[in-house]
């Protein structure tokens, strides 16, 4: 018997063995995370996350109380973002990796930062509480274990993170961090835009050589990629960390403040109205926000020079990758939730030349990307036998005489990848040498980022020039460096694997594995309170939607009783008790089962099929996957 | 040098990166020694790109990646991150023909930096100067950028008949040293190109 809130989330229908290894693939990204995993037809899916979405707004709310685990993470902490703007993180991908002198985390936000021992970014939220930016990203990614555990009815503990290609060292491994913090084993860290021509590539079985345009909340990614004899290779990657959708709401924020006094309350009230105006404008042409009449040509001429921004790095990435103006180009992906605006995709058009493809949905393309790498890492024997072969993304070097960085791996060097330079000592009797490793593509040091320093100590006492040091650049498969010096007479040597000068320290990623754990009790309590309210919450506003839309459905009784009991839920939501509000919750779903098959008898069916789990013939299946398919299929809402 | 043995089966690997009886990686060349880039890919070495460089480094790269060794043991794992580092640094070397010439050098014998000829060094100021007074004048780069595309091409053709024929190897060094000037030299054109 259906109840009425199954119509928009059904409760607990699960699925068992519903994959061969559990690991699955995870989009975090700026705006929106997304889950998803190979099932046993072969294909990857998008896993639904959020109030039935298989968007999960990246978005944490740090509620009142203080209680670990009085976090909320998506639509219900986007909801509360207007009313607590300063507790309520959005956008936290913008401040990975980034120390809080970074002009990139001064810029348009209500936020308050503490200043933290390393200089990385802190937030003060709820009153007096310090959380920093992996702290932020490893609750999004346990909510997103949580939500696919729950679907899938087993454990996840293996994942492939995207990041973008753009991404730096200290980026990379702070979100490295956060998956570890989340209890994540992380497989391997993808570019952004290679899993998206993964999750392309495999439905094509394309051949050729492809642009990625990945524009999306926060970053700018292009990438450039040769696929042939199931070898997926990345010739030229580049972009922009600093620019996405984030700042054409920005963008037209600043016009919707003109004249306001701008407070924390106004400027969220003003980067939502402008979030919602941009999407509007996707679909009309006019649209109202803050009570002002927006065109989208007057969006276009204020995010226009951001767009042209992306021109840059994509003509030095065909360049580099020798299709230098987009010549002998067969194709161009788009990714990314900003690509919807249409003068973005004109731009894209005319830069290219081609017209640009977008079959998979561009909020999904990443995380089903992700999925098909981990099953290739994990499965037995895999679905699809290709193999991505990724490169750096900017280059790695050392700081030499006069303050100049000398590159050792040049960026699109394709990874793993290593070189060595040897130095000598410039003093007599010169016992140590500092080691100042960099990242960026100019000649001076102040000019790139400045990713470690340590020095080589031991040397033996020599003449100046005598005693020489090979310093050794190692980069792994996840695109993280590790440099050893060594000094050939002694074999004195010394490595590191590097991390940010702006990133946390081991004693902060100790700290906040410990926290993680100590508080791992109090959390699960406190998140089944959480999730409970949250529950309750969606399914009196159903209940409620129906009464009012179906309403003649009922005699004067029936009614009496479901308004009797939507107020005990309400007053058990109110409570702190997890198990009251799941009893009261169960009760309502009980006295309103007759109403609900009415509801259901009226046509509601129909809206079922809005949202299926995938287009194939289940013919093909084997009777396991089949049976996962049509239980995953089950647990799948409508799109509203 | 004496024969390998596979570190898992015993038996005679040789250089190959898998072993021919058990299939297992093998641990990379010793430090130290010399690398054959050519070999690392099979091939013997030669000016010109060798045929089918591409499918041999995907081949390869098919069989040592990382990905491939995601649930084996951890030595194992070491051991293709060693193997697919050497294999991307010999392709990387074997792709570009400046690299390749420079390497088919060192497998020669000639290594260090060579002297450049003043002559050289004069001509390389005169070019700089131009491309200086081009670009403050706005004046389109395309012809300069023509003339040293044409030497640059000259160059790399005197330095094969000289490696072909092995008579002047310290030449054919001082001449290919000329062409990371001429690479930087179009870079530079290119690039503004590009950024604009």
């Amino acid at each position: 018997m259906p109840a009425l809130f199954q119509i928009s989330e059904p409760g607990d229908a699960r699925t068992k063995e519903a994959c061969t290894t559990g690991a699955v693939g995870i989009d975090l990204g700026t705006t929106n995370s997304l889950i998803a995993i190979v099932l046993g037809d072969g294909k990857p899916h998008a896993l639904s996350a959020d109030e039935g979405s298989s968007l999960l707004p990246s978005v944490v709310h740090y509620g009142a109380g203080g209680g670990p685990g009085s976090v909320v993470v998506g639509r219900s902490a986007r909801r509360l973002a207007a009313e607590f703007p300063r507790d309520t993180i959005v956008s936290v991908k913008r401040f990975m990796g980034r120390s809080s002198a970074d002009p990139e985390t001064r810029r348009l936000s209500p936020y308050r930062f503490a200043e933290g021992e390393s200089g990385v970014v802190r937030f003060v939220v709820d009153g007096a509480r310090v959380v920093n930016p992996v702290e932020v990203s490893a609750e999004i990614l346990r909510a997103l274990r949580n939500r696919a555990e729950e679907r899938l009815g087993i454990k996840v503990h293996q994942a492939v993170i995207t990041v973008p290609a753009y991404f730096d060292d200290g980026q990379r491994q702070a979100t490295k961090e956060a998956g570890r913090l989340a209890g994540l084993e992380v497989l391997r860290l993808l570019n952004e835009p290679t899993a998206a021509a993964l999750a392309y590539g495999l439905d094509k079985r394309s051949k050729g050589m492809f642009a990625v345009y990945d524009l999306g909340g926060g970053t700018f990614d292009i990438s450039i990629l040769q696929l042939q004899e199931g070898v997926f290779e990345v010739k030229a990657v580049g972009g922009d960390s600093a620019l996405g959708g984030d700042d054409f709401d920005r963008a037209l924020a600043e016009i919707l403040l003109e004249g306001r006094e701008r407070t924390p309350h106004s400027v969220r009230e003003a980067i939502d109205a402008a979030k919602q105006a941009k999407e509007d404008l996707t679909r009309v042409e006019v649209t109202t926000a803050m009570g002002r009449r927006i065109t989208r040509a007057q969006l276009e001429a204020a995010i226009w020079p951001l767009i042209e921004k992306t021109g840059g790095p994509s003509r030095r990435a065909l360049r580099d990758a020798g299709v230098p103006g987009g010549k002998g180009l067969d194709g161009v992906i788009l990714v990314g939730g900003s690509t919807r605006v249409p003068a973005v995709r004109r731009y894209v058009q005319e830069l290219f030349g081609l017209q640009p493809l977008a079959d998979i949905d561009p909020d999904e393309v990443v995380a089903l990307g992700a999925a098909v790498q981990a099953d290739l890492l994990t499965a037995e024997s895999p679905q699809h036998d290709v193999l991505l072969l990724d490169v750096t993304p900017l280059s790695l070097g050392l700081e030499t005489m006069g303050g100049l960085a000398e590159k050792l791996i040049l960026r699109n060097t394709t990874i793993p990848a290593r070189a060595t330079q040897e130095f000598t000592t410039f003093a007599d009797a010169q016992t140590g040498m500092d080691i100042h490793v960099l990242q960026g593509e100019r000649e001076l040091v102040a000019d790139n980022r400045s990713l470690a320093k340590f020095t080589l100590s031991g040397i033996p006492p020599l003449p100046a020039g005598l005693a020489r040091v090979a310093v050794t650049f190692q980069v792994d498969a996840d695109g993280i460096l590790s440099v050893t010096a060594r000094e050939q007479l002694t074999g004195v040597s010394q490595t590191i694997t590097v991390k940010p000068s702006h990133g946390l320290t081991d004693e902060e990623i100790e700290r906040m594995l410990l926290a993680s754990i100590e508080h791992a009790e109090e959390d699960v309590q406190a998140r089944l309170l959480i999730d409970n309210r949250v529950e309750a919450q969606r399914i009196l506003k159903a209940t409620e939607k129906q009464l009012e839309t179906n309403g003649d459905l009922l005699s004067g009784d029936e009614r009496g009783q479901i308004e009797a009991q939507i107020a005990a839920v309400r007053r058990a939501a109110q409570g702190n008790d997890h198990h009251a509000i799941h009893a009261e919750v169960e009760k309502l779903d009980q006295v309103s089962a007759d109403f609900a098959k009415r509801v259901m008898d009226r046509g509601i069916e129909r809206a079922l099929k809005g949202h299926s789990v995938g287009e194939f013939d289940q013919g093909e299946l084997s009777p396991h996957a089949k049976k996962a398919y049509s239980a995953l299929q089950e647990a799948e809402e409508p799109v509203k | 040098m004496s024969p390998r043995t596979c570190w898992h089966c015993g038996g005679v690997a040789a250089t190959d990166p898998i072993c021919p009886s058990c299939g297992k990686v093998q641990p990379p060349p010793a430090a130290g020694t010399q690398p054959d880039r050519f070999a690392t890919l099979g091939f013997a070495p030669s000016f010109d790109e060798p045929p089918g460089l591409d499918d041999k480094f995907r081949a390869l790269s098919r069989k040592l990646h990382p990905d491939r060794f995601a649930r084996a043991t951890p030595q194992e794992r070491r051991y293709s991150l060693e193997q697919t580092t050497l294999l991307n640094e010999a392709y990387r070397t074997l792709k570009d023909p400046v690299r390749r010439a420079e390497h088919l050098l060192a497998l020669r014998g000639i290594k260090g930096d060579p002297k450049m000829s003043a002559e050289f060094l004069e001509q390389t100021m005169e070019d700089r100067e131009k491309l200086m007074e081009a670009k403050a004048s706005g004046e389109p780069l395309d012809d300069l950028a023509k003339g040293v595309r044409e030497r640059r091409d000259q160059t790399l053709h005197r330095v094969r008949a000289l490696v072909e024929n092995g008579s002047d190897l310290e030449q054919a060094a001082e001449l290919l040293a000329r062409m990371r000037y001429y690479a930087r030299y179009l870079d530079e054109v290119e690039g503004r190109s590009v950024e604009l």
